[in-house]
């Protein structure tokens, strides 16, 4: 649910990483969280294992600008991907104005990402949010066994659908990501 | 099934009503902060000494400690908790839900007694309920169709 501040002339929208354990999608927050200008940029706040696992998620808050007098902000969560948080999966996704579903591009995960896709999807359900926009990264495309990008988007259904291929440990498509979903969220106001 | 609205908006009256009472409990209770967000994690309106980053971190964590403990009341039979308080060695933080959308986080230093926390975080979200429900039950402004226009124009600028 996207918040209109109008005393502070502030529209704040609330960005969730979802998708399989070790995708990368704290990957991409920290890729974003170092691009950014220090000036843009809120606290990083992870809440991770000893292991660097996230445990319940990240967040980082990003002021992106000023449109017609207000300024736009994101408030970008990952939620972790391990299939043992299925709840705290559930409870970060709450009130969401857009998700970039990072998908793992390693043959090995083939299962987890459809399994994460449909779990998302069930969530999305519950919370009476089947239309939120989604747009989808295919990460890790520096990885062995790779996937070809046609079988993943037969395998997520993903044809038809914003997709962007990433290497997001190197920034590839990070951006981009953040932009395209950034776009198809201000639509929906 | 949870259904929500597309966008929650705040007037400049709504922030003018919540200040003048967060800074009357301010002085009243001793509170160090006092801050309003939503089940979400956004910041609402913020009072004291805490900056606005420091409030919109403890907002996102606030409303995920909240979340995580109604998955344990859940899993134990209940409903819902209403509350959940946090006690370190100078600092307490008492989160309570004013309302099914919105959650008040009162912090205290440790010479507040726990009796006199729990009394203030209820004083004041019985102040702040009515303040709520008149935010839901007044005419909604909506953004204008420039700044629509805008958004949907000027996005890719920003980055």
């Amino acid at each position: 649910m996207s918040l209109i501040d109008f005393s502070k002339s502030e529209i704040t929208f609330k960005v969730v990483y979802y998708g399989p354990a070790m995708s990368g999608k704290t990957t991409n927050l920290s890729w974003i969280f170092r691009t950014i200008p220090e000036k843009v940029k809120g606290q990083f706040t992870s809440i991770a294992t000893e292991t660097e696992r996230t445990l319940f998620f990240d967040f980082l808050p990003v002021e992106l600008g000023t449109v017609k007098g207000f300024k736009i902000r994101l408030s970008l969560y990952t939620v972790p991907g391990q299939e043992l948080y299925k709840l705290t999966r559930k409870s970060v996704l709450k009130s969401v104005d857009g998700i970039v579903f990072v998908a793992d591009s390693n043959r090995d995960r083939r299962e987890d990402n459809i399994k994460n896709l449909e779990d998302m999807v069930k969530n999305l359900a519950d919370y009476e949010l089947p239309d939120t926009p989604i747009i989808y990264q295919l990460n890790k495309r520096d990885t062995t066994p790779i996937m070809p990008v046609s079988e993943l988007i037969d395998d997520l259904q993903l044809k038809g659908k914003p997709v962007y291929l990433g290497i997001a440990s190197s920034g590839v498509s990070v951006m981009e990501c953040l932009k395209g979903i950034t776009r198809e969220v201000v639509s929906k106001i | 099934m949870e259904g929500q609205l597309s966008s929650l908006v705040i007037t400049k009256e709504d922030i003018e009503t919540i200040d003048e009472l967060f800074s009357q409990y301010l002085v009243d209770s001793q509170a160090k902060d006092i801050i309003l967000l939503n089940k979400s994690g956004e910041l609402l309106a913020k009072s004291g000494m805490v900056t606005r980053d420091s409030a919109i971190a403890v907002s996102a964590l606030a409303a995920g400690v909240f979340s995580a403990t109604n998955e344990l009341a859940k899993l134990l039979g209940e409903r819902e908790f209403t509350l959940t308080f946090h006690q370190g060695k100078e600092t307490n933080i008492h989160i309570s839900l004013v309302d099914p959308l919105v959650l008040l986080a009162v912090i205290f230093d440790n010479k507040a007694p726990i009796g006199a926390i729990r009394f203030w975080a209820k004083k004041i979200s019985g102040s702040i309920k009515p303040v709520l429900e008149k935010m839901a039950a007044g005419p909604r402004q909506e953004p204008s169709q420039d700044l629509r226009k805008g958004l949907q124009d000027e996005i890719d600028n920003l980055f």
